[in-house]
């Protein structure tokens, strides 16, 4: 691997790369594909590789390139995403074995957005089953390995998209958080991943888990990326009504502006309670970073973020319950054990409770926007914890598997219920080398105040650069 | 709100008819009871005339 290796640029850097002829779509596709295929068997981040297709496509790209045209900004740039995203044409698993050959009819807005900007399918990556599972376990088709240590869980459910951003084998990925799915692999495999507010990137044609609480967002190696990806994916689309109307913003202008005048919030309980010895030290010294960067800290009281999580548990099981009703008749041994109890789960919860859980957002979310009232963003961990082993956290379907998922994921089911956006950027390592990332929580539709703050606070650190070492077999 | 027993979560499984087994219910009724005990507070005391489309409205408030 040398500094000029193209597998270690960022998606803005090859999109531009390509578009000066610097490299080819080929060079960089085959670069990468030469990576997955020395990493996939340690990380078994990859669902589908389609190489031949990927290069043909790179080849196509190249020539509208030599054409002096292009598609747009992502142009001959090799992706691949979680394999939840319809793709017309294409198998697209779920990670699950009911629908281990569905193939797509519709494709996703989303997808379609990256595609109409030119980009090149590499294949699709794995995740947990149906989306339903914060480690990046899958009964059906193996856990993800993370490239920090390959002992060690990636997070889920969007697993397969941070280990692949985090070894370099894809410039970005999509992926979706319902409780935390973005956040977590950001977070546990040093990369960069930006939960939306619901109803700023269209979910038409993305596998379904809760509609209340489904998002669609990138990881990728920084925040910079993601604006770029944001900024072609967000907007309205008639085949989502649920999306904003209305102007998107310039994320990317918002990236090149400082931290002077930002204030941020640091909460004062719940977030900062229990924490793991090294999550607790790298939430110090990004304090201490930001600080010197311009940003004014202030600590903010708010509202019971226990009630928050409890209230997403409950709209979660209910609604994913509902989805997935007709085969958990049909075909209840189809699903791994843990993704079946986990769905159980949503039978036990009376109507009139979940409607509670809904009708308690609006007020939920009113109190707190009254408690950071003049506050820009808050910063939190994504959890108390870094990655811990797929060893100690392969907890199946035994009686202690909810409290183990809910210790995992305290902090991030909270913005989940209140459908607000957040930032997971990588913020240093523990003792042991493994990835720590913090997330920066803003107001419902400024996601650009989030990747300001983070472009900014990536500008003054160098966590997102550093890339994992290939395994030694 | 107390967190539901597996005899009442087997009722409604079997009502929603999707049955499950006594032990079933037993891991469900533990799996789910602390979101049921963190949510009691709400549970019961929100104002009459609340939707849950007032979510929206808080959402896209401006600030």
């Amino acid at each position: 691997m040398s500094a000029t290796d193209p597998a270690l640029m960022s998606l803005t850097q090859v999109a531009s790369a390509i578009a000066s002829k610097t490299v080819s779509s080929r060079e960089v596709t085959q670069v990468l594909l030469v990576r997955i295929a020395k990493w996939q068997p340690h990380l078994n981040a990859f669902m589908a590789i389609e190489a031949d297709d990927a290069l043909a496509a790179a080849d196509a790209a190249d020539e509208v390139l030599a054409k002096g045209s292009s598609k747009g900004p992502l142009q001959g740039v090799p992706l691949a995403h979680k394999d939840m995203y319809y793709d017309r044409g294409k198998t697209v698993t779920c990670g699950s074995l009911i629908r281990r050959d569905f193939v797509a009819t519709t494709t996703a807005t989303s997808l379609q957005r990256l595609k109409n900007a030119g980009t090149v399918r590499l294949g699709a990556l794995q995740m947990s089953e149906f989306a339903y599972g914060p480690t990046g376990h899958n009964a059906h088709f193996g856990a993800v390995s993370n490239p920090w240590h390959v002992d060690h869980v990636t997070g889920g459910s969007s697993s397969g998209s941070g280990s692949a951003v985090a070894a370099r084998l894809t410039y970005a990925a999509l992926g979706s958080d319902t409780g935390g799915s973005i956040r977590m692999p950001a977070h546990f495999c040093g990369v960069t991943g930006l939960k939306t507010t619901v109803g700023r990137v269209s979910r038409a044609g993305a596998m379904p888990l809760s509609q209340s609480l489904d998002t669609v967002g990138p990881l990728a190696q920084t925040a910079e990326d993601c604006a770029l990806l944001l900024q072609l994916m967000a907007g309205a689309d008639l085949e989502d009504p649920t999306t904003q109307k209305g102007d998107v913003p310039d994320y990317m202008a918002a990236t090149k502006m400082s931290l002077k005048g930002v204030k941020i919030g640091v909460p004062s309980s719940f977030y900062t309670d229990d924490l793991d010895a090294d999550v607790s030290r790298v939430f110090d010294e990004t304090i201490a970073t930001m600080t010197r960067e311009g940003a004014e800290i202030v600590k903010v009281d708010l509202p019971d973020q226990r009630q928050l999580a409890s209230s997403s548990q409950i709209v979660l099981a209910v609604e994913a319950a509902a989805f997935h009703k007709r085969w958990m008749i049909e075909r209840p041994q189809d699903y791994g054990p843990q993704v079946l109890m986990r769905l159980q789960n949503g039978l036990a919860i009376p109507g009139v409770l979940y409607l509670e859980a809904m009708r308690w957002r609006g007020p939920a979310l009113a109190a707190f926007n009254a408690a950071v009232v003049g506050v820009d963003a808050v910063l939190a961990p994504v959890a108390p914890v870094a990655a811990p082993t797929i060893l100690e956290s392969d907890v199946g379907n035994s009686p202690d598997a909810e409290a183990v998922i809910q210790r995992l994921t305290r902090f991030t089911r909270p913005v989940n219920y209140l459908g607000l956006p957040s930032l997971a950027v990588p913020c240093g390592f523990t003792v042991s080398g493994l990835p720590v990332g913090l997330q920066i929580i803003g107001r419902a539709f400024d996601e650009a105040k989030l990747l300001r703050i983070g472009a900014a606070f990536q500008r003054a650190t160098e966590f997102h650069t550093r890339c994992p070492e290939l395994p030694r077999s | 709100m107390t967190r539901p027993d597996p005899q009442s979560i087997k009722a409604i499984a079997a009502a929603g008819g999707v049955p499950v087994d006594k032990e079933t219910a037993t891991r469900i009724s533990n799996s789910i009871g602390p979101a049921f005990e963190g949510f009691a507070a709400i549970s019961g005391t929100l104002p009459f005339d609340l939707e849950p489309a007032t979510f929206l409205l808080v959402q896209t408030a401006k600030s």
